[in-house]
């Protein structure tokens, strides 16, 4: 018999780590051994995780296919089955099943420049994109990462922003919303930081990731400058129940963000026809 | 799978639908299309509401509280502890220091026996239940006027009428199968005035919408019939030959000009005249009121003045027209009909009536009580005087349904023993001394009396949970060993003695009520139910008019607390919220409580939609997030009560009707500030 | 084609019953509603149809997907209903209803659960000779006779029924049961004809699919949407009565040390449908109906080879305690 598609399989928490404020990420790997080497993913796509007696909510994949072996997913506590998460301690498991979704298309970017605009927990995505560029490095023009948070508190994997901002031809520019004292950087939302850095909007592709009120409004910058709608490309957050195509609730016009996203180009968003 | 036929056990439209039933789980619902009510239709606590008959955490097993635990018990451990601590305290103290209160939430058959449990087993009146906090103005009221406390006519003669008048009814909202009738009334051409201090969805879809000072209904009412009158709109037959009285209302609306109405309530003068003149202008002219009407300390005044005015208007008596108040609970009206209150015996035959009085004792074997016993919230007052003792409570969760908790906590912690009968541990339950595992309504037999008088069967389709057993069959074995034994096998037999002793009930019996049930009175066994009241003539006669003068709220916003609050339900949860708020689908639209509030008032406040507000009274403080709209008079906010979390009725005051003793849960003074 | 005397009708299933368990249309009380054959309950000559389709026998309201065994952090046990099954007096709404749905459940990833009991159930089709008010499945081309779908299809000829057979299973049924079926002649056939004609005559409820079609991609601001989603009294009733809604939600449910995994059919026209944590990507009522209505009428036939997700039923519009009525939203869809 085929394998049942709802059933998740069994993974434990290696390593619990406090990201920000009210998020951790979660280094996992699958009990099964066959299973801890065959999976593999794209950036952009998630897994549906489950926590037996609490129930299964779909996340994003931030570590990077290029490290096998293990998954991490960085979750705020926001809903009900990310806060028994956040209670979860190394050694516990969880239950796994995916990838699901189309991830981000990292063969049809390659030769480009790359623009990256985070918001808060949304540069989790982005970072296993921004990892497997960078370990393909020679294959990409220029990489901008752009990322905001509301305060310095919330921001996220702040080791890896350090280790982008050295790399060769790619610049970091953080921003927030509510500064502290020692705060020295951007403040204001992420958007403000665009003028800040130089591109060739012809041959860059632009991934924006966060709350749906900053997508909206860095996309309305992105068009602004110049980016066409196929150059900028964000994933989409919906309640989902199955992460197969079935249960309905994240069909947006005739697409499953489950199925044909979470990846969307702004161009193929305005087609769906409804509000992002 | 089995489907069982059975009566819906939320609100008070009394909806009927089948239970699939396979492996002893409730697994589907189905609504009958051939049902006077549904016709196929449900809201969506009828559809998806029943998650709760499986939680796992219902009480399957009596309880009984060792330090600040419950431990599991045996039933006949419970009994025993029962008995001594009641014997001990009657003995002491004497019978009217205990206290029981019924449910509406249960069937008229345990209602019918919790009111005779504490009449005729532990000889006291102190009976009552929650019609006390949502409609006792509407009994007295419309007894006083028509000689009967209840919706004049059936629900299904309002989508034939010509004018609904709602006031003080979230009707989509509440009674969500009488707001289809309203919807249809309008697809039909029937022109819908609403008056609310609050734009409901039916105010949106009406013709005219008056949006009223909360507790100026008396002021709004007298205004119409002012205006009726010095029009010459009333119906002069109809008074000559059908009432009593008109001179005294004349000459106390006269008062109440239009202008005047205008000034007190807040509406445009123009908007009154409208009204007055649609609704008097029909002859199939239909009121229809709910708690907005009933929960004011001048409760029974606004009753009377929907009577009033019906009568003015010759719009009672008749198919389509009448005074129609919306009972909340699935089984309120049964519950009132079983006189589970403390002045009347089943049917609203008076306690202090010596024939029937007479009547009861011959029937059950004892001498009874001949004064009436203790309303709800004076039993919780006589408990911290120390004068009742003890307090069994079947089916009802005062810690979050009564004014004032704090207040009620109180009186409850002064017991000396608490019982509650519950299906869960609520936050009433979790104060007891001793919790008996009743049962929902999908594990009992057993009739429920909607809202439009309608006595139709409950049918059980699932065994008892665990240990725990249908309320009926406690009372009856709790009776019976504290020395009055009860020995009814079934519920069909109980109902046997309630026709017996209850005139309106009199043709009623399990045999007669299939499908769609009867609606009372039902004197006798060939009597085909009522489904219009006062017919020909009033069940007192003639009818009376009462007028009544236009008093001011008891607690009135000033400069320390200069909001009025006005407490409700939303459609999605059902009272103390222990049912719904366990089903996904309802919790999923609702899960946590808000204060509704106007933008421009919330702009003032500096408080933004979804910000966590802390609303204060004189009594308490509550903290819930703040939901902007534009639909709800300025200087006004609105708070669901569902959540214990957030208790609207921590900040409510116990102020009560004189008459009716309904607390005033619709105005009391508060302030806001930032969380 | 076969014909079958409708007295043999209970003789019938109650030989399927030897091997399946068989589901018809019963009289409860006054209603009828599919459950497991009875002979003293069938309701063979019923008209109309039911409130609930038989899509429950394929899709439950509350299905149980698995148990996780407490004693390992995750053991599953799946719930798979692998009952054989003979549904006979599906209205050939319903039969298209299951079709749109095996869409959904058996393409891409295939739905264990919907796979099992599909695989295991005969369709028996019943033809309807009237339509009631609410029916526009003739605008479809669904109904009032079926075209598919069916293991074997029942016409009412008055004193019997005429049997075609749409499937080897099907024929196998009559084969096992072949002393009570006789064969039809072209009179039969004649009839059945006249039947379907008269039938499409009582047809009181359409809508023009053809403009709908064209339509629908521009109607997103059309005022209907608005105007009609002010009365929803928010019952979910539409999507519980629908025969191709097949959205769910999923819940675990602790009991007794163990802890399932449940699914419940769940409703595009409550607000929770899409609530998230801190969004809810569709606010207003306005844009839930408009959801259902272009699932049925715009996403479904997007992705499903052009396959409409409605069958013309009209329970939405029976159930809607509002009057909002499918019919009228896309005659101003299709008109304006």
């Amino acid at each position: 018999m085929n394998k049942n598609i709802y059933a998740p399989d069994l993974a434990v928490i290696n390593k619990v780590r406090d990201e920000a404020e009210g998020i951790k990420t979660f280094t996992l790997e699958f009990e099964d051994g066959k299973l801890k080497e065959s999976f593999d993913y794209c950036p952009g796509q998630f897994i549906e995780l489950t926590i037996v007696g609490v129930g299964e909510a779909p996340i994003s994949i931030t570590s990077s296919p290029v490290n096998k072996g293990y998954l991490e997913l960085s979750v705020a506590a926001v809903g009900k089955l990310t806060r028994a998460l956040h209670l979860k301690k190394a050694g516990e498991f969880v239950g796994l099943r995916g990838p699901y979704g189309n991830g981000f298309a990292f063969e049809k970017i390659k030769g480009k420049s790359v623009l990256f605009v985070g918001g808060g927990i949304g540069l989790a995505p982005l970072r296993s994109l921004i990892n497997q560029l960078f370990a393909y490095r020679d294959n990409f023009g220029k990489i901008d990462i752009l990322y905001g948070a509301r305060t310095p508190g919330l921001l996220c994997f702040m080791d890896d922003i350090e280790k982008w901002g050295k790399l060769k031809n790619s610049e970091v520019l953080l921003s927030v919303d509510v500064p502290d004292d020692k705060w020295q950087d951007n403040v204001g939302v992420v958007g403000s930081l665009l003028p800040k850095i130089e591109l060739a909007i012809e041959n860059t592709v632009a991934f924006v990731c966060g709350p749906p009120i900053m997508i909206h409004f860095v996309i309305l910058d992105l068009l602004k400058m110049g980016f066409g709608e196929e150059q900028i490309i964000t994933t989409m957050e919906r309640r989902m129940e199955c992460g197969l195509g079935k249960c309905g609730h994240c069909n947006i016009g005739k697409s499953y963000v489950c199925l044909d996203g979470p990846v969307f180009s702004y161009q193929q968003l305005k087609e769906l026809g409804e509000n992002i | 799978m089995k489907k069982v036929l059975t009566t819906c056990e939320f609100c008070g439209c009394g909806c009927n639908f089948y239970l699939g039933v396979e492996e002893g789980k409730v697994i589907s619902v189905y609504p009958s299309v051939s049902h006077p009510v549904s016709q196929g239709k449900l809201c969506i606590k009828g559809w998806q509401g029943h998650e709760y008959i499986h939680s796992p955490e219902r009480v399957k097993t009596p309880l009984i509280k060792e330090g600040r635990k419950f431990r599991e018990a045996s039933w006949n451990e419970a009994y025993q502890l029962i008995t001594n601590k009641f014997n001990q305290i009657r003995t002491r103290y004497g019978n009217d220091s205990i206290a029981v209160l019924s449910s509406a939430k249960c069937t008229n058959e345990e209602n019918y026996l919790m009111q005779k449990f504490a009449r005729a087993c532990l000889g006291t009146n102190n009976v009552d239940h929650c019609a006390r906090l949502c409609h006792a103005s509407t009994v007295i009221g419309l007894n006083t006027t028509f000689g009967s406390g209840a919706m004049t006519n059936s629900i299904d003669e309002i989508e034939g009428a010509d004018v609904i008048f709602i006031i003080g009814s979230n009707t989509t909202e509440q009674h969500p199968l009488i707001g289809d009738r309203v919807l249809r009334a309008i697809k039909n051409g029937a022109k819908v005035i609403v008056a609310d201090p609050r734009e409901s969805q039916l105010a949106k879809l009406c013709s005219l919408y008056m949006m009223l000072e909360p507790g100026s209904d008396v002021a709004l009412l007298n205004g119409i019939m002012n205006l009726i009158i010095s029009e010459r709109l009333e119906d002069k037959e109809f008074i000559a030959e059908r009432t009593e009285g008109f001179e005294s209302l004349k000459r106390t609306v006269a008062d109440y000009t239009p202008d005047k109405s205008s000034g007190l309530t807040g509406i445009p003068e123009e908007k009154i005249i409208k009204a007055a003149r649609i609704y008097a202008q029909s002859k199939k002219s239909v009121i229809i009121y709910a708690m907005g009407i009933t929960q004011h300390t001048t409760g029974v005044d606004n009753v009377m003045s929907c009577a009033n005015l019906a009568m003015l208007t010759g719009n009672v008596g008749k198919k389509f027209t009448g005074v129609n108040p919306l009972r909340g609970q699935n089984n309120v009206q049964g519950a009132c009909d079983m006189g589970a209150v403390p002045n009347i015996f089943p049917g609203y035959q008076a306690v202090t009536d010596e024939k029937i009085r007479a009547k009861f004792e011959k029937a059950w074997g004892v001498n009874l009580p001949t004064q009436p016993g203790l309303t709800i919230i004076e039993m919780l007052n006589s408990a911290l005087e120390g004068n009742v003792k003890t307090i069994y409570i079947m089916g009802e969760n005062p810690m979050l349904s009564d004014p004032d908790i704090n207040h009620v906590e109180e009186a409850l912690k002064a017991l000396d023993f608490l019982v509650v009968q519950d299906i869960f541990l609520t936050e009433t339950a979790s104060l007891a001394d001793v919790v008996l595992p009743g049962v929902s309504f999908a594990e009992k037999d057993g009739t429920f009396t909607s809202t439009e008088r309608r006595i139709q069967r409950v049918r059980k389709a699932i065994e008892p949970l665990g240990a725990s057993k249908p309320d009926w069959q406690v009372i009856d074995e709790l009776s019976s060993l504290l020395g009055y034994p009860m020995s009814y096998d079934t519920p069909a037999e109980i109902m046997d003695e309630i026709a017996r002793l209850t005139p309106i009930y009199g043709g009623v019996n399990y045999r007669r009520l299939v499908e769609e049930g009867l609606q009372w009175p039902c004197p006798t066994l060939d009597h085909p139910g009522t489904p219009y009241l006062h017919k020909g003539s009033f069940s007192r006669g003639l009818g009376k008019f009462c007028p009544a003068n236009y008093r001011l709220p008891a607690e009135l916003p000033d400069d320390a607390y200069p909001f009025v609050l006005t407490t409700g339900r939303v459609g999605f949860h059902y009272h103390t919220g222990t049912m719904t708020r366990k089903d996904w689908a309802l919790d999923r639209e609702y899960p946590s409580s808000y204060v509704e509030i106007n933008s421009q008032d919330a702009k003032e406040l500096g408080i933004r939609n979804r910000q966590v507000a802390k609303v204060i009274s004189r009594r308490g403080e509550i903290s819930l997030s703040a939901k902007l709209v534009d639909t709800i008079k300025k200087g006004v906010v609105f708070i669901p009560f569902h959540f214990a979390e957030a208790a609207a009725n921590k900040l409510t005051a116990a102020n009560l009707d004189p008459v009716a003793k309904i607390p005033e849960y619709k105005v009391c003074a508060v302030r806001l500030e930032r969380g | 084609m076969k014909i079958l005397d409708k007295t043999k009708l209970s003789q019938f299933l109650e030989g399927l019953g030897r091997e399946f368990q068989v589901i018809a249309p019963l009289h409860e009380g006054k209603d009828i509603l599919f459950g497991e054959f009875n002979a003293s309950k069938l309701a063979s000559d019923y008209i109309g149809k039911t409130r609930l389709s038989p899509k429950e026998y394929l899709f439950p309201q509350k299905e149980k997907l698995f148990t996780f065994e407490e004693n390992k952090a995750i053991e599953i046990k799946a719930h798979l209903d692998e009952t054989k099954r003979v549904i006979w007096g599906i209205r050939p709404c319903d039969l298209s209803g299951i079709k749109i749905l095996s869409e959904v459940y058996l393409s891409d990833y295939i739905d264990p659960y919907y796979q099992a009991r599909k695989a295991n159930i005969l369709l028996l089709g019943l033809n309807c000779n009237e339509a009631e008010q609410s029916c526009f499945c003739s605008s479809l081309g669904i109904g009032p006779f079926a075209q598919e779908g069916f293991d074997l299809l029942f016409t009412d000829l008055g004193d019997t029924f005429l049997v075609e057979i749409g499937s080897k299973a099907g024929e196998n049924l009559i084969e096992q049961a072949a002393n009570l079926f006789t064969n039809a002649v072209s009179k039969d056939e004649e009839q059945a004809r006249l039947l379907e004609e008269k039938s499409k005559k009582t047809f009181r409820t359409s809508i023009d699919l053809e403009k709908t079609k064209a339509k629908i991609a521009t109607a997103l601001d059309n005022h209907v949407w608005d105007e009609e989603a002010g009365k929803c009294i928010l019952c979910g009733g539409c999507n519980w009565v629908c025969p191709t809604c097949h959205c769910f939600n999923v819940e675990d449910i602790n009991a007794e040390h163990k802890t399932q995994r449940v699914r419940y059919w769940d409703s595009c026209q409550l607000g929770g449908f899409t609530q998230m944590a801190a969004y809810n990507s569709r606010v207003t009522q306005a844009e839930r109906l408009r959801q259902r209505i272009y699932h049925k009428f715009s996403y479904n036939p997007d992705r499903y080879k052009g396959q409409i997700g409605c069958t013309g039923c009209g329970r939405c519009i029976d159930v809607c305690p509002a009057g909002i009525d499918i019919t009228y939203i896309l005659g101003r869809v299709a008109n304006e």
